[in-house]
């Protein structure tokens, strides 16, 4: 069975685009546009790594990335934020997660790769 | 009065003598008609003759001319003997007119002596005088007579003045004018103060006070009040001095003494909106803003403490229309009749503060804009990109030939630049912010230079030389250095042409407190004018031919020089056109000279 990913994006051709993205590197892609909704699929069937978009309402990265820490079944799932957000890198550096990676949009298909298999070899 | 030389010693002057000779010449003529009209036998003697030297002497000189009455009884008496002996009755008669001789010159010695006292003790008194003294005549205004001390103040002798009249005294057209007013007014003047002018023509200030003695005699007192006068005039002027920089300072300026309001000038009149009525007599701390009264309190109620020594802190005051108004405070204590009051100076900074606001407002605003925009523009490149490498990652499956895959891989390309130019768009805006801090380390310039050529695949695209100690090290942000380097290096290979000759070194002393790298190329080189705007961002279009051409590095040079310049460097440029550029990069070898560069 292919690991899942989720990816949380409220971009409709983002989502599109990651579903064939992560199909090509071999993981079972997770789509949701709204956020709050992941958080109950995410505790009910912890995915191996999520993809998480920073800016979105109404709930956004930060807090969805807060309330996954917080419980002990999703402590450790990496989670790569996934934005085109500036001041993103700095605000990460603070929060010394080791399982927090980062992508800027717009990410090359090689970067993707590099970056999930940082967490997922 | 002149005297003779050889005479001195017996006091005679020419009056002496003249006077002498008249009483020497009397006394014989008397003698001799005496004589002659005896020895005539006429019968009337004139004794009354013989008063015309006596009189005549005495008046002058009272105890010589007694001696001559005595002289003159004598000889009368001789001559009254030899011709008319022995008459017992006309004898008689004659003595006794010599005898009334000697009386009457005894009478008017008494007399003259007692006149001549009291006139030389009113000549000694006006002689001796402290004030100056001037007797003149109200009609023709001639001086008559002046004392010593008018000739020791105004400088002119007694002789001179007597030439003289009153009006040529005076110093100014106007003061004369004034004194010929008061003189008319035909009242005596007491205490008429003006300016006489002296003999080398300077003026003097003195006080008049005038009688007239007769009449056509006006006496005239003269104080001299020059050292008072001027010495008020020196006040005044220090005072008006100080009241025009006071009352003109742009400065608001506040005297206070037991924290009471004693002196408001124009300045803070105008900053707080109460006039100097409404201040006076008032403490100022109701005119302070809440927050800031406690520690205003502290300061104005103990000046002493200040040691005179000026402190500047800014207080928000309350204007009179209950607008809110920033300034800066000094407060120095002053010491005034031996009480301690404070001098509050306060320069009005409130635009100043409102116009600092609203330019960070502005930048805040601006970067946040610059922000959603980069945020705005990445995001619909990331399906662009994405699906740009999946057709290129699996041409089968999606039916890419060879050729379109050529044109995809150009268009990933683009979108991969758009992607560099926006991050450096946003780099520049948090440059420009100052938020961005340097994270220093020690590091080997060329272990970096050669891990950059090596990723950028340098050594393909041109000859490259490489003179770099080994054992060299630098103390910087490595992360930024690294980024500078990599792009004058991608900025030589860009701007020039095959064959690229390109050398990088290191072109620093031991006694140079910079290190500096030096990137020298072959390329189309730059013109002087267009040096400063390579480094600029975003130049217009216009701007000529080369910033087209640089545009496309335009964000990293500007990047490359604010990252140098927040080291404390600077990066400079050799160029000529056709021939090639050296860039060189001057960076401080110690982390001190960096803080110190930045405290500058």
């Amino acid at each position: 069975m292919k690991r899942k990913i989720f990816v949380i994006e409220d971009d409709q051709p983002i989502l599109d685009l990651m579903e064939l993205l992560i199909k090509k590197l071999g993981y079972e892609p997770v789509l949701v546009a709204h956020a709050p909704e992941s958080l109950e699929m995410i505790q009910h069937d912890p995915p191996a790594l999520i993809l998480l978009d920073v800016m979105m309402a109404p709930m956004n990265g930060w807090e969805l990335l807060a309330w996954l820490r917080k419980d002990k079944n999703t402590r450790e799932i990496p989670v790569i934020l996934f934005t085109a957000a500036p001041s993103v890198k700095e605000k990460m550096a603070q929060m010394d997660d080791p399982h927090l990676g980062m992508l800027q949009k717009p990410v090359s298909f090689t970067e993707l790769k590099a970056e999930i298999e940082r967490f997922l070899s | 009065m002149d005297r003779y030389g050889p005479l001195s010693r017996i006091n005679i002057s020419h009056t002496d003598l003249v006077r002498l000779i008249v009483i020497f010449s009397l006394t014989i003529s008397c003698i001799v008609i005496t004589a002659v009209s005896l020895s005539a036998n006429i019968g009337t003697i004139y004794a009354q003759l013989f008063y015309f030297p006596i009189l005549y002497a005495t008046y002058f000189y009272p105890k010589r001319g007694l001696y001559l009455a005595g002289v003159c009884a004598i000889a009368y008496e001789i001559l009254a003997y030899v011709y008319l002996y022995p008459d017992t009755g006309i004898l008689i008669y004659t003595t006794g007119q010599a005898v009334l001789f000697i009386c009457i010159a005894a009478v008017v010695a008494h007399f003259t002596e007692k006149v001549n006292t009291s006139e030389a003790r009113y000549r000694s008194i006006f002689e001796t005088s402290l004030l100056g003294i001037v007797l003149f005549d109200q009609n023709s205004f001639a001086i008559r007579m002046t004392n010593n001390y008018l000739s020791q103040m105004l400088g002119y002798t007694p002789e001179e003045f007597v030439g003289m009249t009153l009006p040529q005294l005076f110093f100014s057209k106007e003061e004369q004018r004034k004194f010929f007013e008061y003189l008319g007014s035909s009242k005596d003047v007491n205490n008429f103060e003006t300016q006489f002018v002296v003999r080398n023509q300077d003026p003097l200030w003195v006080n008049l006070s005038w009688r007239r003695v007769s009449d056509n005699q006006v006496s005239c007192s003269v104080i001299d009040i020059n050292k008072r006068k001027c010495a008020e005039q020196a006040a005044d002027e220090n005072y008006t001095r100080y009241q025009q920089v006071t009352e003109g300072s742009p400065t608001c300026i506040i005297i206070t003494r037991d924290q009471k309001i004693v002196y408001t000038n124009p300045a803070f009149h105008h900053f707080s909106g109460y006039d100097a009525g409404e201040l006076a007599g008032k403490d100022l701390l109701p005119l302070i803003y809440n927050d800031d009264k406690a520690d205003f309190r502290n300061i104005s109620a103990h000046p002493e403490n200040q040691n005179g020594k000026t402190d500047k802190v800014e207080y928000r005051f309350l204007s009179k229309s209950g607008e809110i108004r920033l300034a800066a405070a000094f407060f120095s204590p002053i010491s005034q009749k031996g009480e301690t009051s404070l001098l509050i100076n306060l320069v009005d900074i409130t635009e100043k503060e409102q116009l600092k606001e609203r330019i960070e407002q502005d930048n805040e605003r601006r970067r946040g804009i610059i922000s959603t925009v980069a945020h705005e523009l990445r995001t619909p490149l990331q399906p662009i990109m994405g699906y740009l490498n999946l057709l290129t990652e699996d041409p089968q499956t999606y039916g890419v030939t060879e050729e379109t895959k050529v044109i995809l891989d150009r268009c990933a390309k683009s979108v991969d630049r758009e992607r560099q130019i926006i991050n450096q768009m946003l780099e520049l805006s948090v440059l420009d912010a100052g938020k961005i801090p340097l994270s220093y380390s020690v590091f080997s310039p060329a272990g970096m230079i050669q891990s950059i050529i090596d990723a950028g695949g340098y050594t393909t695209k041109a000859d490259l030389t490489v003179d770099i100690p080994p054992n060299l090290t630098f103390e910087a942000d490595a992360s930024k250095i690294s980024t500078v380097i990599e792009s004058m290096l991608s900025n030589a290979v860009n701007y020039s042409k095959p064959p690229r000759k390109i050398r990088i070194s290191y072109q620093s002393s031991a006694s140079d407190k910079m290190h500096r790298i030096a990137i020298q190329d072959n390329g189309i080189g730059i013109t002087n004018t267009q040096l400063d705007e390579i480094f600029e961002p975003f130049q217009l279009p216009d701007s000529g031919n080369i910033s087209r051409k640089y545009d496309r590095i335009g964000l990293s040079l500007s990047i490359a020089k604010k990252y140098v310049q927040m080291h404390g460097g600077y990066i400079s440029v050799d160029s000529i056109v056709n021939l090639g550029s050296t860039f060189t990069i001057h960076l401080p070898k110690t982390r001190s000279m960096v803080v110190k560069a930045n405290e500058a």
